[in-house]
């Protein structure tokens, strides 16, 4: 009797002593949970509440007039085409080159790989602004480029500045750190002994790539997609200098709409609708990272 | 079933010798542990064998043919890492299957081959499962059946027990030995638990700093061990210092007669070869007694500050603190790390044999 009523007391401290861990938890996570609410969510339903509700004579009244205007302008339609036709090449460039350099950076062992790293991540102390003029010193027109190839008596080039290609040289330089960095960290989860063990059973290096490395960073892969075309749909500063100006990008657009045109609601249904796009992506990536955690309980 | 021939072999990291002119021969059939303290470089011979290391000097010759610069890839050895290194987004058979399917093998035969080498590890049934689902001592069972079911000639395992229990470590080293036996297939196993050596191998090869200290049976590397090193590191040692003046020594417990020049020794006996008669006037008393139930393992401290580990028989007694008789049956003599003589011993009179 005595050994059961000691053992339920026992249980009983152990429980009040969880739930004040629980209730410490619940506190420190309350002040950033509090931030997010106030900073992000709030922010999204307000911009929502904005564009549905129209200014009337007597006050406000439910209308998805700026929706519609947006999807039946062919111009809006085209800026949102060029958006997403940016993004796609610039996440299939971003992981053509930083794949390979993340391997590299990954399974190298000599000490050329110190160098490559210091390279790739260069760009990442470089503003979007000096970036951006620096190319447009490189290979706009009478550039950098065009001075060698006219030293070398050869053609200019077609210059890329103020075409879709623009913004895609500048995005795809400034996102190669960011890229790499998620690579290399996906590619940890990669150890050796099982690129060992491949090779061992006499996977080359194709195969070990196709067979063991890919399957094993699809997370990782899913997170650097994610974060590419989150950042690049939203980009401003690289398409507003370098990009066209007809049809333009998202971002250059929303700001036009805002500060020239001076139709804010139709700025925040652009916005709403980049947000629309973007949070696509963000359930696309949660999703998977659910079912992969899903399956591996 | 092939003969594997290291021919001074030298590999050094960031000019560090890690291996220095290693020379060592396999037999068809064999299994032969590397053993060694960390550092040793048995993982490193390892690894050169398997390719994944090229070493600067000497050569590896598998049946006679050089392989010394032959990728592992197309290395005829199977390897079994530590950490298994199971390929955690394939399921067991995909993971025993992946070098048959890259060798084109045909469905059918690819199956039937997956379900030998399972049925080999005794895991039949648990093709479909993925390896996340097995124990530790299951994922090393799949990862034997991987480096087996491409029939190398020549298995290499690296330390593959070290990170399982004590019981299950001992049941699959049998099955390992088991299983080597039937294949007759020639093993390198690396390990640095002498007990896994001296049960699994037929030869043994202790590593110190990256050369040969000794290659024996394990028979003859407990009880013949060669140098001071070895004698240390295989089972337990004890090792009394003492002088050897006209060919007895002067330890004032066990004076042993041997045909060695005067000057320092150490006189190495191991616990086993102790006896414990209770006594009085020796100066050595009882200070533990630790039951291990096949036997007990006593400590004794000396009169001149030293202590000595025995090993008796379960159902001897001794109290803490009483004063003991120690008596050797068996004894080594080192001078620096040389061994001078090995002698049996009367009860506290040796004689030189």
């Amino acid at each position: 009797m005595t050994d059961l009523a000691s053992s339920g007391t026992r249980r009983t401290g152990g429980t009040a002593a969880s739930n004040g861990r629980g209730l410490t938890g619940l506190l420190l996570v309350s002040a950033p949970v509090a931030l997010l609410g106030w900073l992000i969510i709030y922010p999204i339903f307000n911009a929502i509440a904005r564009t549905l509700l129209a200014p009337t004579e007597t006050g406000t009244a439910f209308s998805t007039d700026t929706y519609v205007r947006f999807f039946s302008d062919g111009y809006a339609l085209a800026n949102l085409w060029l958006t997403l036709s940016v993004t796609a090449v610039c996440a299939a460039l971003l992981l053509a080159i930083c794949l390979p350099l993340a391997l590299y950076l990954r399974f190298a062992k000599s000490r050329v790989a110190g160098v490559v790293q210091g390279l790739a991540l260069f760009p990442m102390f470089v503003p979007s602004v000096i970036l951006a003029y620096a190319l447009i010193r490189t290979i706009g027109p009478n550039g950098g480029v065009d001075l060698v190839l006219n030293a070398l008596g050869l053609p200019k080039i077609n210059s890329p500045y103020l075409t879709p290609w623009g913004p895609i040289i500048g995005l795809v330089w400034d996102n190669i750190p960011l890229t790499t960095l998620m690579l290399v960290a996906g590619l940890g989860a990669v150890s050796d002994n099982a690129v060992e063990a491949a090779r061992d059973a006499g996977a080359r290096p194709l195969a070990l790539l196709r067979h063991i490395i890919l399957p094993q960073i699809g997370n990782a892969m899913l997170v650097v997609l994610s974060f590419t075309v989150l950042s690049i749909f939203s980009a401003f500063t690289l398409p507003y200098v370098l990009g066209p100006a007809s049809p333009e990008m998202m971002g250059p657009f929303m700001q036009r709409t805002f500060s020239q045109v001076m139709d804010p609601r139709m700025a925040v249904t652009q916005a709403v609708i980049t947000f629309a796009i973007c949070a696509v992506f963000g359930a696309f990536y949660v999703r998977s990272i659910a079912k992969n955690r899903e399956a591996r309980r | 079933m092939a003969q594997l021939t290291l021919k001074n072999l030298g590999k050094s990291f960031d000019d560090t010798d890690v291996i220095r002119d290693l020379s060592l021969d396999v037999a068809d059939g064999e299994l032969v542990c590397l053993l060694g303290p960390s550092g040793s470089g048995k993982s490193t011979v390892l690894r050169m064998v398997g390719g994944f290391e090229t070493p600067n000097r000497g050569a590896i010759l598998i049946d006679g043919e050089d392989v010394t610069r032959v990728p592992p890839e197309k290395r005829p050895t199977g390897m079994v890492f530590q950490s298994h290194a199971l390929w955690s987004h394939m399921s067991v058979a995909g993971n025993v299957a992946f070098g048959l399917k890259l060798r084109g093998l045909p469905k059918a035969q690819i199956l039937d081959k997956v379900q030998e080498a399972l049925a080999l590890v005794g895991l039949e049934g648990y093709g479909e499962r993925r390896v996340w689902q097995l124990s530790g001592g299951q994922q090393q069972r799949v990862a034997i059946a991987r480096a087996l079911v491409l029939e190398p000639k020549i298995l290499l395992l690296d330390e593959p027990f070290a990170s399982l229990d004590q019981h299950l470590r001992e049941r699959l080293r049998e099955e390992l030995r088991d299983i080597q036996r039937r294949l007759g297939i020639t093993t390198l196993f690396v390990t640095h638990g002498q007990d896994e050596a001296l049960a699994l191998a037929d030869r043994i090869v202790v590593l110190r700093s990256g050369e040969i200290e000794q290659v024996a049976s394990p028979d003859r590397m407990y009880r013949a061990p060669q140098t001071r090193f070895v004698a240390g590191f295989i089972g337990s040692m004890n090792f009394l210092p003492c002088d050897m003046r006209g060919g007895v020594s002067d330890h004032p417990l066990f004076t042993v007669r041997a045909a060695v020049s005067d000057g320092p020794v150490e006189l190495a006996i191991r616990p086993e070869a102790l006896t414990l008669l209770p006594a009085s006037g020796t100066g050595a008393r009882v200070h533990r007694v630790t039951d291990y139930g096949t036997h007990l393992l006593v400590d004794v401290d000396l009169p001149d500050g030293g202590r000595l580990k025995a090993m008796c028989p379960p159902s001897a007694r001794y109290e803490t603190g009483q004063e003991v008789a120690p008596g050797a049956s068996h004894v080594a003599l080192f001078r620096g790390d040389a061994k001078l003589a090995e002698v049996t011993v009367e009860r506290r009179v040796a004689d030189h044999v």
